[in-house]
């Protein structure tokens, strides 16, 4: 009698790795091969991976056709089952996949365009939070304000590619003028996305903001963040930037970086 | 929260419906009368909009959380962050009800998508009561849990399935949730007797029914039934679904629906045809508890 441990092992070997001998010699035929019932468990886990795959990625899976994407995500999903239950934190590792997967390496933008896709379905599935209220900074003392350190809108992911993916995201929606066309040279893409309201939104932003919001978003404290913003532009307005953050609700919480917390102790 | 007399706290005794993301809005745009609703919890756990309609639904129909990710058959140890989201979500929500599956997707961290056989074993049992009593623990509450449709038989399986049912229920505290379609589907696909199945089930543990369309499939000559949720309750599972009525009594019973999903009208559609057989179980009982 095997042990219920190595049943389900058997079971994994066969649903994902193809690797049926295991599991079929546990199994009654019952009229049918027993791989030919195992296949029946394999077919649903496999489609109802690559549905899930497929509503993450429309823009992606338009891009290579639905014939493609689906072999690309059979590859994805044996080699990078989901963790959990909860299918809307599937497939984080897909862009990364996509950019080492040989046959569609060819398509340069195609991981970066996933990435976006991926920051969305971040965004829409985000937990809720609640914005901080600028009065409270009243209470930290000004020097030690180039210390703080900001939690940012949970929804928030910042994005920089060298494609134009903002563009490409557009013109391959469902309801776009199918011959609109996009100049794969007409630039790079600073992005900021997240939730507004129950909607995942995204819009270019300049390159010292897009900075100083990751580096922010990172974890690096409010000095070292400006110092970033101030390397890519000179005229960077450390005040305007704050009073922004705060005006577009992206600073959740704060605390003050540990360096500065051993100068006061 | 209603209760049916001595049996454990549930929905209404009435036909619900599983409520899927394309008809959320139109039910708390149009309030269709219907007596409870049931979701999959795994779809709410996060913010957001889901979470946000799932809070508005609640305030005017009873919920019940129909789990499909505890993976309680699992040999490995229970997801405790997934068990931790459960609670938090059944703090929250307060549904009516709580199931689970006779069923395990986890093995060596991976997550299988799929609702996949146990071999019906001592070993198994001890399993499964192990994860259906620290899963209760944790919720504060029973559970229900369903049998599944299967597609194979293991070798080595020497307890037949209604009765591991019955037993896990009897040592956990658990109830059953009886999916007819399920039973119908089992039964063609291994050869067993659909009616026997359900005489075989322990009535008084049996707290929801469920009702769902399958597809039937063709392979090597052989016709397999898929239970893919995809269509209108078959002609012989409503027979089947009569014969529960009468050996179980009147239950809240679930119409669900998760491949080509219709218009929301088909579904209450459905519901309403279990609701008069569920009228008719009830006359036949007050004329069972007249005599």
């Amino acid at each position: 009698m095997p042990a219920l441990g190595d049943v389900q092992a058997a079971f994994r070997d066969a649903l994902l790795a193809g690797d049926d001998d295991s599991a079929a010699a546990m199994v009654l035929g019952d009229g049918l091969t027993p791989h030919a019932r195992l296949q029946i468990y394999r077919h649903h886990v496999l489609t109802s991976l690559t549905v899930a795959l497929k509503a993450t990625y429309p823009v992606v899976c338009r891009l290579v056709d639905a014939r493609f994407f689906g072999y690309a995500a059979d590859r994805y999903i044996r080699a990078h089952p989901p963790a959990g239950p909860c299918l809307f934190e599937y497939g984080g590792a897909f862009p990364e996949f996509l950019a080492a997967f040989e046959p569609c390496r060819h398509l340069r933008y195609l991981p970066d365009v996933a990435r976006l896709e991926w920051a969305l379905n971040t965004a829409v599935h985000a937990e809720d939070a609640a914005p901080l209220d600028p009065a409270v900074l009243h209470a930290v003392a000004e020097e030690h304000r180039p210390r703080l350190v900001f939690r940012l809108d949970p929804s928030l992911s910042l994005l920089a590619s060298r494609w134009p993916i903002d563009r490409i995201w557009r013109v391959n929606q469902p309801d776009t003028d199918p011959s609109l066309t996009v100049d794969l040279a007409s630039g790079r893409a600073h992005l900021e996305v997240r939730r507004i309201g129950n909607d995942a939104v995204f819009r270019a932003i300049d390159v010292a903001t897009h900075g100083f919001r990751l580096a922010l978003h990172t974890g690096r404290c409010l000095e070292e963040a400006a110092g970033v913003a101030l390397d890519i532009d000179g005229a960077f307005d450390l005040t305007r930037a704050l009073q922004a953050l705060f005006g577009e609700n992206l600073l959740i919480d704060f605390v003050l970086s540990p360096s500065n917390m051993e100068r006061e102790g | 929260m209603i209760s049916d007399g001595g049996r454990l706290p549930g929905a209404p005794v009435g036909a619900g419906i599983g409520l899927r993301a394309p008809h959320v809005g139109e039910v708390i745009a149009t309030h269709p009368a219907i007596p409870w609703l049931e979701v999959h919890p795994e779809n709410y756990m996060n913010g957001g909009a889901a979470l946000c309609a799932l809070e508005q639904i609640r305030r005017e129909y009873p919920i019940s959380f129909h789990g499909v990710g505890l993976s309680l058959g699992s040999a490995d140890a229970l997801d405790e962050r997934h068990l931790r989201r459960l609670t938090t979500l059944v703090e929250r929500v307060e549904p009516a009800l709580v199931s689970e599956h006779l069923a395990w997707s986890i093995t060596g961290g991976a997550y299988l998508n799929h609702l996949l056989p146990l071999p019906y074993t001592e070993q198994s049992l001890d399993v499964l009561c192990r994860h259906v009593d620290q899963a209760q623990r944790a919720l504060g509450r029973p559970i229900l849990i369903e049998n599944p449709s299967s597609y194979l038989r293991f070798r080595y399986s020497p307890i037949p399935e209604p009765e591991f049912l019955g037993e896990l229920a009897r040592r956990t505290g658990c109830g059953l949730l009886c999916d007819v379609n399920n039973i119908y589907v089992t039964a063609h696909n291994l050869g067993l007797d659909a009616g026997a199945y359900l005489d075989a089930l322990p009535a008084e543990l049996v707290g929801e029914i469920h009702l769902a369309g399958h597809a039937r499939n063709e392979a090597d000559g052989q016709i397999v039934l898929i239970d893919d949720h995809g269509s209108r309750v078959a002609s012989e599972v409503w027979q089947l679904y009569r014969g529960a009525l009468a050996r179980f009594g009147p239950l809240p019973t679930l119409v669900e629906w998760d491949t080509d999903i219709p218009p929301l009208a088909v579904l209450l559609d459905e519901a309403g045809a279990a609701d008069r057989l569920i009228a008719d179980a009830r006359v036949t009982d007050l004329h069972a508890g007249a005599r």
